[in-house]
Order: structure tokens, then C-alpha cells, then sequence
């Protein structure tokens, strides 16, 4: 590096063209940057794509609101708690996210992804109102429903507010729409491989308690209530203590007095507790949100079934 | 040097204890990560894994750069020859910085509630990217405190026409903090768009700048520290940043493979991002040479250590870890997985971590006034440090390889499925490693904020050297040839290629259609260690070698006088 003619370095001519070949390869990299995000790509946008009347940018501010990223990766980037939620939607659809998002400290039951299904959101967007159909098409669905149904996860509970889940569920549905160049790999392995999931999978839990006539007696009733919250996934959001968990707690519920957000006190009398579950938002628990939980008509649960969780709502304590 | 020669220079000081202190946090946070990996419920609703992360991302960035305007606080005086202008706006910095952390602090864990605080279109409050965590606020503080440095230091520095190389690494890097973090401070709609910006910032940060700056300051210490020829130095710093910028350009395509961006980035990113390793190779060789162009004892231990230690885990965590993962081949299966904070760990706390405490090391004894300080600490502290981030970064290796067979080849479940508990060893390996690393950050800390205050050794390393009787130097500590060095990095290349074998090796049908792991589990478990163990051995090595100077037949005692060296 010191050979020197004309008294210039001859370090110097080197210098200059490797600068030179640097503004060449700024010249690429800018050409190629504008290549990738031109229309005719066809790369799907935000804009064009929502579920039901939520769109997936709003999805997007809730998912960066509540940092996802810190847990799960999303397109591969993020954090490694959580699994990757690049093919979520179409891996599980939005029945299953609607049911699980609420309460994500537990895993949602058939029942109560079943429940997800008569949700006017969902049906526009699927036009599916049938399980085993619901289950063709989003098979990860029915693998969590199996394996984990009412199991405790280890996601926390989010306060998420009204709407902000219908976002959500655009978002991740656009991401999977999303092209990206055949990431995560498929899976190719031969079933025959893989020996351990055969030893897990559990039999589906019988969804078919709504067909069973009410007992007489308020203890088998009581019982039936208590099989029949676990069912339908309330316990996700309902400790059966005082404590909050993502609703009110139900212990020593019954016959109290509940401070409304209005300002009212009404007594959680029979007439409450049913109406709690025909219409949750007629009457807001102080400090608690609306359009969190969902309402179940007579369709979905008889009055027969509501009246077993009553029973069993009384039969968790009441106050004197 | 062994006294300071600017009073501005003493600015230095606060910004170096203030990065041990956020580097003390940082760890304390990391390591509540490695506990909620084992056990996820722990904080659950209190302190969730995810503000749990985006303190330990946004403090690891704000220690660096804490240590890099330490640095260049403390060498700017030096290289302009005159005292910093404008101290009151360091002041201020020194201040906002601190305001900026503790407004983190309390912004961040609004993520489990939501709050991004949106207006305008913008998230104000925390905006839930990797990375890039805090909101607007924080970011346009952040953006003003660089706009203050890159100021100070234009302003300071001599006139354009007079700059060398290091000035000009050194100016680049002031400016180019502030011009890239732009980036990062608008919200974009679409995913891809917006994973297109965030590695803009993440990696022109890391590749572009940081590096920059890395090359000049490492430069410039051995220059302090050997008297190494400034000429020859500069010709290092040109040719190591140039390489940077041209490979590292183009290679940011590594982290478009699967963002949604076209196929055709795989190609370019596969091929620039392979030649990213050279400058590394260039900057670990120069300083082998540079250290050993004079033949005096080492007079400050731990301040080379630590230098050493940055450009060794550098080459390793990014040059070699990153060179694994780098083609689309093996980035397909490294890419979201436990594989890639591997090669994050160690190249960026070994890389920039390390050079920010080994100027602390450097400078805090001359401020002191104690250049002849007990280095015990030191060296324990940096030991420890090394071996269990090497640790880390194994267990880190280890259970990405097992993640990847379980979760990409085979397809199991996550939770409560198969995933987690197939890693289950390693993820509790994590912590383990996680408390000896906080350990050894605890001695470094200790040592550093109370250097001085302590009782001195009566048997000081400086008189330990002169009063050693001269002898023949055991064959571990005999000087390091050119040969020797270049043997031991090709080791660690060759371990470098066994691992990247072991990823390519999951697209073979045998593994990816059979369902064996045999292969890439064998050239991971024979990669990974056979990596981390020859990285210890070489530090090892190169440190007894230059440790037993003083005492090796025929070297000229050691010159405590040695006066500054200076570059204007």
C-alpha cells in the first residue's frame, strides 16, 4: 500500500473504486426494493382484505397495541414463546380464534367453538355454520378442540376491548393470504414417523349434554350445570372462586348484591343471573366491559340448561 | 497513556457507570425470560414475557450506545485535540438518556393492556415492533439525543480536510445513528412494508453503523494501547468499513426471504450476505497484528481482554452463526426458531457489548487515577462472562435444532403438545447459564464503580510482571504465531461448516420426508460445541501468549511512562 507514482498512493485509485462499486450496489438494492412493492406483484394488502366488517390494519394497531410480537413470530419475526401465527387463520379459522381470544388463558372446548359458529361476524365471513364442516376446513381447529379442549394454556387473559378481536382475526387472516415464498416449510414427513401424537390424541369431549333432559333433583342438576360450564368453556373466563379472571368470579355469587357500571345495585338473584346469559350486556358489572362475553340464545342453551347452571351457580355459595 | 489530557474527556465516566447499570438491568431481565421460558405462568398478568422482552431489547440497544458515546466521549478530545465543545448538550444527554430509560419503563408494559396510544395514525406510547419497542415519544427523544451527539461530535472534531480514517468512522457513525433510526419512526400498514423498514433500522444499525463505529474505536484502542501505527491502523478501519458496506448493503436481503418480498431476494441476500464474514475475518486479523507490533507486556489486562473478546465473538456469533444461517437453504429452517438468538446473543452483546466494556476498562482507571489497579476482578468478570454466553448460545443452538425437527419437520403442537418439552433440556440449561452470566456481570459492575475506592493488592499485576524472574515461556503461553492464529480461526471455520451443514442436511428427504433427526442432531451436537469449546481455547490461548511478554527472555521491560498516543 505504499508503492507511490506521481507522488499520489496508489492506495488512493483503490479507494475511489471501491466506493464506486458500493454506489452501484445502492443503485441494485434501491431497484430491487421498488420492484418488490409495485402492484403488479400481486402481493395481497391490508386494504383489501377484512373479515366480516372489521378491517385487517385495525387488526394490525390492536396486534402492535398489545405487542404479539413479544411472544409469538408473525412472517418468522418476533419472539419464541408462542407459536408462529403466519398461517394461524387458515390453519385454525375464526371460529376458533373467537372462542380461544377472550379467554386465552384456556383452551376452548368443541362447544364453545361450536358456539363461535352461530356468530353473524363468522357466518358472513365462512357462510359455515356447521362443526364437522367447520373442522374440514380449518383441521387445526379440531386438533386443539381434541387435545387440549378446556385445558388451561399458558397465554395470559387479555383485556382486549369491543371490536378489537374481530380486528385481530382480519389481520391474521391477511397475513395468511400473505405470499411468502413457501415459509414455514411444509410438512412432508410420513405420518408413519411420527409415533408420539398418536399416544396423545384424547377422544373428542361429548358435546352432547344439550340433548340430555333436566334431572329433578337440584343436586343432578347442580351437577349438570357444573358439567355444563365446563363444556361450554364459562371457567375459561369464571373462576368458581371470588377472584377475576377475565368475568366476575361465581363463588358466594349468588344472592349478593352486584354494583352495576351505571351506578345501580341490583341483587344476583335467579332473574339476574339468567338474563347474565341470555343478554351480557343489559347489565355492565362495575369495573367490567361490554361485548366481552357472548350472549347464548335459547338455541344454544335451552332453558332447561340455564336453569342447571343457576342451580349450579347457587350451589358454588351464597351470601347470607 | 496513564493520565487524561482533556478535563472534557472526564464526561466519559457517567455514561460508562450508566451502562453498567443498564446492563445489570438488562440481565436481571433476561433473566426472568429464561425462568418464563421453563415456566411460562410466572408473572403471568404481572409482568408479562412480552414487556419482559422489549426491556431486555430496548435496554440491550441503550447500553451499547451508552457505551459507544462513552467511547467516543472519552477518545473525541484526543482525536481533535481540544476539549469537547458544548459539554453542557452532554450533560443534557447524559440526563435524557437516563429520562428516556425510566419513560420505558413505564411505557412498555402498557402492552398488557393494549395501549399503544394512538394519534395521528401513530402509536405514541409503545408500538409493539421487535426491536424498536418504545413508541413516538421515546423515539423522537431518542431521535434528538442523537441529533445532539452527531452536533458535538461534528462540532469538536478538527476541520474535514485534516479527518483520517478513524475520524471519519467515527463521524459516519455519529451521523448515520440518527439518519437510520428514521426509519423506525412511522407506523406502515402493510406487514411486508413494514418488516421491510424494521430491518432497515435493525440491521444498517448493526451492519451499517455500529459496526462502523466498532472498527474505528477498536482501531483506535489498540492504537492507545500498543502504540499500534496509525497509518496502519486506518488502512484497517477503511478497508474493514468498506467491506462492511459492501457486503452488508445487499445482505440486509437475509431478512427478506419470507417477509413477503420476492423470491428474488433469496439469491441476492444468499450471496452478499455470504461475503458478510470478511470484514470480520479482516478486523480479527488486524487485530492479531496490531497487538503484536510491539512486544511490551499487557498493562491493562482487562481493557484487551475485553477488545479480544469483542472481535473473537464477533467473528464466531456473526460471522460464523450468521454465516450458517444466512443462504435461504438454511434460513428456511433457522428463520423464527431458537437458532437465530443464538447468533443474536453472542454478536451482539460479544461484538458491541464488549468493546463498550472494555473501553470502560480502559478509561475508568486513567480518570481514576489508578492506572495500576487491581486487574483480578477483571478477569474473572470477563471469564465468566464469555464461557456462559458461550453457554447461552449453545443452549440457545441446541434446542433451535431440536425446535426446528419437532416443529418444522414433524409439525407437532406447540403447547401442551410436543414442542416445549422436546427442548425441555435446554431450555433449562437457559437460566443456568443466564446466573453465572449475572454473576459475572455483578464482578465487572463491582469492579468498575469501585475501582479506585478499593484497597490496592500489594502485589500488583505491573510489579508482578517486573519482580517475575525471566524464563522460558510454557508451551501454552509461547508467542502466538501469524501461522498458529490462522490455524485456530480455520478450526473454527471448519466447525462453522459443520453446522451449516447440519441445517442444510434437514432438506434432505431422509430427514425432512423419513422423520430422522440422526444427521442434523450429530452435526449440531459436533458444530455448536466443537465451535464454543475452540473459542474458549483460542481466547485462552492469544491471552497467555500475550500475558507472558514480560517474562519471556530478551523483551524490553515495560515503559510505565508511556505518554498518549496521539492522531492530530
Amino acid at each position: 500500500m505504499s508503492c507511490k507514482s506521481n507522488g499520489v498512493s496508489c492506495e488512493t485509485p483503490r479507494r475511489h473504486a471501491a466506493l464506486a462499486v458500493l454506489s452501484v450496489m445502492l443503485v441494485i438494492f434501491v431497484a430491487l426494493s421498488v420492484f418488490s412493492f409495485i402492484g403488479a406483484r400481486g402481493q395481497v394488502t391490508p386494504d383489501t382484505v377484512s373479515y366480516s366488517s372489521y378491517d385487517a390494519d385495525s387488526g394490525k394497531r390492536v396486534f402492535q397495541a398489545y405487542n404479539c410480537m413479544g411472544c409469538h413470530t408473525l412472517v418468522g419475526n418476533g419472539a419464541y414463546l408462542g407459536p408462529d401465527l403466519t398461517k394461524e387463520y387458515a390453519n385454525v379459522g375464526p371460529a376458533w380464534l373467537a372462542a380461544f381470544l377472550p379467554s386465552a388463558g384456556s383452551w376452548p372446548t368443541a362447544t364453545a367453538v361450536g358456539m363461535q359458529l352461530k356468530n353473524p361476524d363468522q357466518l358472513a365471513d365462512t357462510k359455515i355454520a356447521d362443526i364437522e364442516a367447520y373442522f374440514k376446513k380449518f383441521p387445526g381447529a379440531k386438533t386443539r378442540v381434541d387435545r387440549r379442549g378446556g385445558h388451561a394454556s399458558f397465554m395470559p387473559n387479555l383485556p382486549f376491548r369491543k371490536g378489537e378481536i374481530g380486528q385481530l382475526i382480519a389481520y391474521l387472516k391477511y397475513v395468511s393470504e400473505m405470499n411468502t415464498e413457501g415459509w414455514p416449510p411444509q410438512i412432508k414427513v410420513e405420518q408413519s414417523a411420527i409415533q408420539t401424537t398418536a399416544l396423545h390424541v384424547a377422544a373428542a369431549p361429548a358435546s352432547t349434554a344439550a340433548a340430555q333432559p333436566l334431572p329433578a333433583k337440584a343436586a343432578d342438576r347442580a351437577a349438570r350445570g357444573a358439567e355444563l360450564v365446563k363444556d361450554l368453556g364459562c371457567t375459561a373466563c369464571h373462576s368458581t372462586g371470588s377472584d377475576r379472571v377475565v368475568g366476575p368470579g361465581w363463588g358466594g355469587l349468588y344472592g349478593s348484591t352486584v354494583d352495576l357500571t351505571d351506578g345501580r345495585k341490583v341483587k344476583a338473584d335467579d332473574a339476574y343471573l339468567v338474563e347474565s346469559i341470555r343478554q351480557p350486556n343489559a347489565k355492565i358489572v362495575a369495573a367490567y366491559s361490554p361485548d366481552v362475553m357472548p350472549a347464548y340464545d335459547n338455541t344454544q342453551l335451552s332453558d332447561s340448561d340455564i336453569e342447571a347452571i343457576v342451580t349450579y351457580l347457587h350451589s358454588l355459595g351464597t351470601v347470607k | 497513556m496513564t493520565q487524561i489530557k482533556y478535563p472534557t474527556q472526564r464526561l466519559s465516566l457517567r455514561f460508562f457507570m450508566l451502562m453498567l447499570v443498564l446492563f445489570l438491568l438488562q440481565v436481571g431481565y433476561g433473566l426472568v425470560l429464561s425462568i418464563q421460558h421453563v415456566d411460562p405462568t410466572l408473572l403471568a398478568g404481572v409482568l408479562n414475557f412480552n414487556v419482559v422482552r422489549a426491556e431486555h431489547l430496548n435496554l440491550a440497544v441503550m447500553w451499547i450506545v451508552c457505551g459507544f458515546i462513552g467511547a467516543i466521549l472519552f477518545v473525541g478530545p484526543l482525536l481533535s485535540g481540544r476539549d469537547w465543545k458544548m459539554s453542557p448538550l452532554i450533560k443534557l444527554l447524559f440526563f435524557a438518556l437516563i429520562a428516556v430509560v425510566i419513560w420505558n419503563a413505564f411505557t412498555l408494559p402498557l402492552a398488557e393492556r393494549g395501549i399503544a396510544g394512538w394519534w395521528a395514525g401513530q402509536p405514541w406510547l409503545q408500538q409493539g415492533l421487535e426491536y424498536l419497542e418504545p413508541g413516538r415519544i421515546a423515539g423522537l427523544a431518542v431521535l434528538v439525543g442523537f441529533a445532539i451527539f452527531a452536533l458535538v461530535v461534528l462540532r469538536t472534531f478538527p476541520p474535514v480536510r485534516d479527518w483520517n480514517e478513524i475520524h471519519w468512522g467515527l463521524g459516519i457513525g455519529a451521523c448515520a445513528l440518527m439518519v437510520v433510526w428514521m426509519f423506525g419512526l412511522f407506523y406502515v400498514g402493510r406487514l411486508d412494508l413494514q418488516e421491510y423498514f424494521r430491518w432497515f433500522v435493525v440491521h444498517y444499525w448493526v451492519e451499517g453503523v455500529w459496526e462502523v463505529i466498532h472498527i474505528s474505536l477498536v482501531g483506535y484502542l489498540l492504537v492507545l494501547m500498543f502504540k499500534a501505527d496509525v497509518k496502519s491502523v486506518g488502512f484497517a478501519v477503511f478497508w474493514g468499513v468498506t467491506l462492511v458496506w459492501l457486503s452488508g448493503l445487499i445482505g440486509n436481503a437475509h431478512h427478506y426471504f419470507w417477509i413477503g418480498t420476492p423470491e428474488f431476494w433469496q439469491f441476492w441476500g444468499s450471496l452478499f450476505s455470504a461475503l458478510e464474514p470478511l470484514p470480520l475475518v479482516f478486523c480479527f486479523w488486524h487485530i492479531y497484528l496490531d497487538a503484536h507490533t510491539n512486544r511490551r507486556p499487557l498493562d491493562n489486562a482487562p481493557a484487551f481482554y475485553f477488545v479480544l473478546g469483542s472481535v473473537v465473538l464477533e467473528q464466531i456469533g456473526a460471522g460464523i452463526l450468521g454465516f450458517s444461517m444466512t443462504f435461504a437453504l438454511t434460513n428456511v429452517w433457522s428463520h423464527g426458531t431458537w437458532v437465530t438468538p443464538s447468533h443474536g446473543h453472542l454478536a451482539l452483546f460479544g461484538t458491541f457489548g464488549m468493546l463498550g466494556i472494555a473501553f470502560a476498562y480502559y478509561a475508568v482507571p486513567i480518570m481514576r487515577g489508578v492506572p495500576n489497579y487491581d486487574q483480578r476482578l477483571g478477569r474473572l468478570g470477563f471469564w465468566l462472562v464469555l464461557s456462559s454466553m458461550l453457554g447461552l448460545a449453545f443452549s440457545f443452538a441446541m434446542g433451535g435444532t431440536v425446535q426446528i425437527f419437532v416443529y418444522r419437520v414433524l409439525g407437532q403442537d406447540w403447547f401442551g403438545g410436543e414442542v416445549a418439552p422436546a427442548m425441555g433440556l435446554f431450555k433449562l440449561l437457559l437460566p443456568l447459564f443466564g446466573m453465572i452470566f449475572a454473576i459475572g456481570v455483578g464482578v465487572i459492575a463491582y469492579d468498575l464503580f469501585t475501582l479506585g475506592s478499593r484497597v490496592k493488592s500489594p502485589l500488583t499485576d505491573l510489579t508482578r510482571y517486573l519482580e517475575q524472574p525471566l524464563h522460558e515461556a510454557p508451551r501454552w503461553s509461547r508467542p502466538l504465531t501469524g501461522f498458529e492464529a490462522g490455524l485456530w480461526l480455520m478450526t473454527m471455520w471448519i466447525f462453522g461448516a459443520i453446522i451449516t451443514l447440519g441445517l442444510l442436511s434437514f432438506n434432505l428427504a431422509r430427514v425432512r420426508v423419513g422423520g430422522d433427526p440422526t444427521l442434523p442432531y450429530l452435526l449440531a451436537a459436533v458444530g455448536y460445541p466443537g465451535l464454543f469449546v475452540t473459542t474458549l481455547a483460542f481466547v485462552s490461548r492469544f491471552l497467555a501468549s500475550l500475558e507472558e511478554r514480560a517474562s519471556v527472555r530478551g523483551v524490553v521491560p515495560i515503559d510505565t511512562s508511556m505518554p498518549a498516543a496521539e492522531l492530530v
